[in-house]
């Protein structure tokens, strides 16, 4: 039913952030001259209690049918106001929202000028929201199972507290174990628990808990539907073990003549053509690497399925297809770490002894490739250590931001050295970054156990020796900026703490999932502070490095927010749908199926019998792409007409 | 003696900003690897980059422009090359040098003094490469490390 519109008009000062630059009050002044504008107010902060009981009362004192708020951005409180237009018994799609904040007052110096555009934008608001329609709001069920990718810390904490709760969930891992690079390290900061110790116990967990579905050397293929209801395609890609018969003895592993570099031990070990990465994998059942398998490659061996007792070999074995259904999906696909022989100066590869910080980790792991010895190539002990940290981070000419870790990583090594062999440590650093809880205490205990810092970033590592004394020694050349001097440091390890990068396939995984990515490739948050685990697809949630760089406790307490996340939308049961939609006026489709061809959220079907296309209204998110490509002008977006659109452009130019 | 903050020219960073070249000037964290791959900095300890652009940050515009350090840059441009935030300090430095003179700093047949003492090292430098190059023509391989320490004549030059 029709009825003339009585608009209500409210300017938030956002406290000094918008009447700092805006003339508020003249604006709500100009409000009320436009038509049919009933009300018009300014206040300090519409999205307080006192703000939007501000709004309800006159809409029931002034019997209003339209709201407009010009405040901040509409991803910000657009949902705050919808809900207040509700609450006082208007449909949420009878608000608008003009932007004072971040497209005015944020960007403008001039007083007068922002308060002009103020007054545009307001008024093309006013213009807007008069040709408004009531949407209804549309809800879907939610799907109870939720599908984890990525099998270390983070999508191990994300299943078990969702599991916990008896929700089933499908934990998909590429490698042939769970743990992810957490299982590498030796000892944690800044309490300096072992990382086995603490981490093994969830790993047997999600490896035997009934509401895990556990999928190691797996991958996710293909992803479609949408919050609530999706559908994935999982390659669980042939181990040629049968898991069931497998009893994890590892004589396979011991017989097995083919060596390769071990990926877990970053190369400083060999593992085996049929292997489990490391001891305390989980599943403890090996995979046999075609790659470099002397039967794969030369046709005969077969030596692992004579010693296999439990005659688990099994060479015919394929990759397998499995579907998932599953209502929410958590992308915990974690971080590789950059390559830094391609800054030369620091001599990694070129030099014996130059270390990355993954190696030296392994090095020193009491179940590495060293027993935990720390030593020079040549086998005897260093007596001093170089660690040089921001290697490709901090740096424009590689990656702009802080990786975070390596900081509180390098000081833990320096008590590592100390204690096992009792070197001399170097820290070579730009800023000390001891931010975390217990972080800046850990910093201190380090300074007293007699670490040297030098403040300075290193221009080179070389073998040059230019006295006696550094003959056979790597030296650091570095100016030590507290001094103002150029010092060259003679040591007998150098440590590289290299950036923490976006894995080589994030882009190809941020398109399977519908996430974005920022300047830096790791995948976008909806909003840094306020919405840090979800992503602009709902139901998609990013947890631990594949978001950013950070520690172990961000990403426990990022996979714990992510898992409640999932749990409220579980225990809801049910999800509201945008209403604002593609509609097809059957009458004018021709059938081209132009739209179905560019709809990115495959949200546009044909209708072979009707030769009409139709647009599903769970999966569509009005991004309006079709309207403007559909050749017979037959789509239109409920909420983005062209009517309210040139009547909101009307609005700003007059 | 303590340096007095406010009888600083603290809009002295902004004047060099807007020199070409000097844009990223501000962003400088003072990681020193400027200082450290520096050629001068290794002979002569006085010279600082890094504390050059400190004390341009701080506004010590007196004391940068008239100072002799200034003229010690061989342009080289080693630092430009490492540095992490994209500080052009061998921009930098013309853009000081020009300042220094544009203002006063140094007499002006100072600065005619220092032209030609460039122009005359670059033809040095030209004819220096070329003879080696000369000599070296009739081998296919041509080995640039082995040109540049021919050229140089000392230690081994690392490429």
């Amino acid at each position: 039913m029709w009825s003339e519109p009585r608009i209500g008009v409210y300017i938030c000062h956002c406290g000094s952030n918008i009447a700092n630059t805006v003339d508020v009050e003249q604006v709500a002044r100009f409000a009320r001259s436009l038509d049919c504008v009933v009300v018009a107010r300014d206040y300090s902060f519409m999205c307080s209690d006192p703000g939007q009981e501000l709004i309800k009362k006159d809409i029931s004192d002034f019997q209003l049918n339209r709201v407009v708020v010009a405040s901040c951005s509409p991803t910000m409180h657009e949902p705050t106001f919808r809900r207040v237009c509700q609450e006082a018994g208007i449909n949420p799609y009878l608000f608008e929202m003009a932007n004072i904040r971040e497209h005015c007052s944020w960007v403008t110096e001039n007083k007068q000028e922002a308060t002009e555009k103020a007054k545009d934008l307001v008024s093309a608001a006013v213009n807007r929201v008069y040709y408004h329609q009531p949407l209804a709001l549309k809800e879907a069920p939610i799907n109870p199972d939720t599908l984890i990718v990525g099998g270390g810390i983070a999508g191990i904490q994300a299943a078990l507290e969702i599991a916990d709760s008896e929700h089933k969930v499908y934990l998909v891992e590429r490698t042939p174990s769970v743990g992810g690079h957490m299982s590498q390290l030796d000892k944690t900061f800044p309490t300096l628990d072992c990382s086995s110790c603490i981490l093994t116990p969830k790993m047997t967990l999600v490896g035997s808990h009934p509401y895990i579905e556990l999928m190691t050397y797996s991958e996710v293929e293909e992803v479609s539907g949408f919050i609530g209801n999706f559908k994935v395609k999982v390659r669980k890609k042939a181990r040629y073990i049968d898991e069931d018969k497998c009893t994890g003895c590892g004589l396979c592993q011991e017989k097995c003549p083919a060596k390769t570099d071990s990926e877990f031990e970053a190369g400083m070990g060999k593992r085996k053509a049929v292997y489990t990465p490391f001891p305390q994998a989980v599943p403890n059942t090996p995979v046999i690497d075609r790659e470099h398998c002397v039967y794969f490659l030369k046709g005969k061996c077969r030596l692992c399925e004579k010693v296999c007792e439990a005659q688990a070999i099994d060479f015919e074995q394929v990759d397998e297809f499995v579907e998932l259904e599953v209502g929410s999906i958590i992308v915990a696909t974690g971080y590789s770490l950059s390559d830094p022989s391609d800054i030369y100066q620091y001599g990694y590869k070129k030099l014996d002894n130059v270390l990355t910080s993954l190696e030296f980790e392994r090095m020193v792991s009491s179940f590495g490739p060293t027993d935990g010895d720390i030593k020079l190539k040549d086998g005897s002990v260093p007596q001093s250590v170089a660690i040089i940290h921001c290697v490709g981070s901090r740096d424009k000419n590689y990656h702009e931001y802080c990786s975070r870790v390596c900081c509180m990583y390098a000081l833990k090594y320096s008590h590592l050295i100390k204690e096992k062999i009792d070197a001399e440590v170097y820290q070579m650093y730009i800023d000390m970054r001891c931010f975390g809880k217990g972080y800046e205490e850990f910093y201190k205990r380090i300074s007293d156990e007699g670490v040297n810092f030098i403040r300075g970033k290193p221009s080179r590592v070389t073998d040059r020796a230019i006295t006696e004394e550094e003959k056979g020694k790597l030296i650091v050349v570095t100016e030590d900026t507290l001094l103002g001097r150029l010092i060259r440091v003679p040591v007998d390890m150098v440590i590289l703490c290299p950036a923490m990068e976006p894995q080589a396939d994030a882009e190809a995984v941020s398109r399977m999932f519908n996430i974005n990515r920022g300047a830096d490739g790791f995948f976008m948050e909806r909003h840094p502070k306020l919405d840090p685990v979800a992503t602009t697809t709902d139901g998609v949630f990013v947890v631990g490095c594949c978001q950013g760089p950070k520690d172990i406790p961000d990403t426990v307490a990022q996979a714990s927010a992510a898992a409640s996340r999932v749990l409220a939308m579980i225990s809801k049961g049910k999800t509201e749908i945008e209403a604002a939609t593609a509609v097809i006026d059957e009458r004018n489709c021709s059938g081209c199926q132009f739209c179905k061809l560019i709809c990115p959220y495959s949200a546009i079907s044909f209708d072979e019998e009707k030769e009409v296309c139709q647009v599903n209204e769970t999966l569509c998110k009005g991004c309006g792409t079709c309207v403007g490509a559909c050749p017979s002008d037959a789509i239109s977006l409920s909420h983005f007409t062209n009517e309210q659109i040139l009547a909101q452009m009307e609005g700003l130019l007059v | 003696m303590a340096i007095v903050l406010n009888e600083l020219d603290s809009k002295f960073k902004y004047e060099v900003a807007e020199e070409p070249g000097g844009e990223n000037l501000k962003r400088c964290f003072a990681c020193g690897i400027c200082t450290a791959s520096c050629p001068v900095s290794d002979i002569d300890s006085e010279y600082n980059p890094r504390k050059i652009i400190h004390m341009v940050l701080l506004g010590m515009k007196k004391e940068v422009l008239s100072s002799n350090l200034l003229w010690l840059c061989t342009q080289c441009y080693t630092c430009q090359e490492h540095c992490p935030q994209n500080v052009k300090f061998s921009d930098v430095v013309k853009a000081l040098r020009n300042m220094a003179v544009r203002e006063g700093y140094v007499h002006p047949s100072f600065a005619e003094r220092v032209r030609e003492i460039d122009v005359f090292s670059q033809k040095l430098r030209h004819r220096m490469v070329l003879s080696v190059v000369d000599k070296k023509a009739e081998e296919i391989k041509v080995d640039l490390a082995k040109l540049a320490e021919e050229a140089v004549g000392k230690e081994k030059v690392e490429i």
